[in-house]
């Protein structure tokens, strides 16, 4: 029961969706407390952009 | 092997968003407004590419990073490949999202602080991927998942960074 949990939980945290919501939330906390680390978050997004190309 | 292989991706990204800095120079001259117009432009035709609304080629390096380099010495070659993908233009560029960056990079001018934030961000992005799917719990579909969300991911990111290009225009 409680591995099913953690494996639900799991699965959640690793769904290849949380990087971009990540990285879209870190931006805008970014944005608002110091502007030139949103340069990383964009850069962020652009490598994330390429998942699944090798 | 994974440790070095994102350490690559990383210095790759880095090596490459320095050199955009350095090149960032030549666009000095022309007025901000200008700048940032352009910037903010060219990422909304990166939203509207990924979405398919329009359609147009990239350069982009037709190419896969040759397997072998990893066959050669595992340690030494998983550096190697990461760093080739970190850099950008070593192989295939499936999303318009990394040249709207690079165009932002050059145009804006963020100083080498904001290039190398950027090139270390786009490392990380890239290693995001294998670092997920490692994460993942065993036996997990991961790749299907990845699959099945790749359209969204890459029009998502476009989009993202469209609207944090905006919103740095728009600062003071």
């Amino acid at each position: 029961m409680i591995q099913d949990a953690r494996t639900h939980a799991r699965r959640l945290l690793t769904d290849p969706l949380v990087p971009l919501g990540s990285l879209a939330v870190l931006g805008a906390v970014a944005m608002a407390s110091a502007p030139v680390l949103t340069w990383a978050v964009l850069g962020g997004l652009a490598g994330y952009a390429l998942s699944g190309s090798v | 092997m994974l440790a070095l292989f994102s350490a690559g991706l990383v210095l790759g990204g880095l090596l490459s968003s320095l050199v955009l800095w350095l090149l960032s120079g030549l666009a000095a001259p022309l007025p901000p407004v200008l700048r940032y117009g352009v910037a903010v432009a060219i990422a909304v035709l990166a939203v509207l590419r990924d979405a398919g609304a329009v359609r147009f080629p990239l350069p982009q390096n037709t190419r896969q990073v040759p397997q072998d380099v990893l066959q050669r010495d595992l340690l030494r070659g998983s550096l190697q490949f990461g760093f080739e993908l970190g850099t950008g233009v070593r192989t295939y560029v499936s999303s318009t999202a990394p040249y709207a960056v690079a165009v932002a990079l050059l145009l804006v001018a963020p100083g080498w602080a904001g290039a190398a934030l950027a090139g270390i961000g786009f490392g990380t992005g890239r290693a995001a991927t294998p670092l997920m799917r490692i994460a993942s719990p065993a036996g997990d579909p991961w790749d299907a998942a990845l699959r099945a969300r790749l359209k969204a991911i890459t029009i998502g990111a476009s989009a993202a960074v469209a609207v944090l290009l905006g919103w740095l225009a728009s600062g003071p």
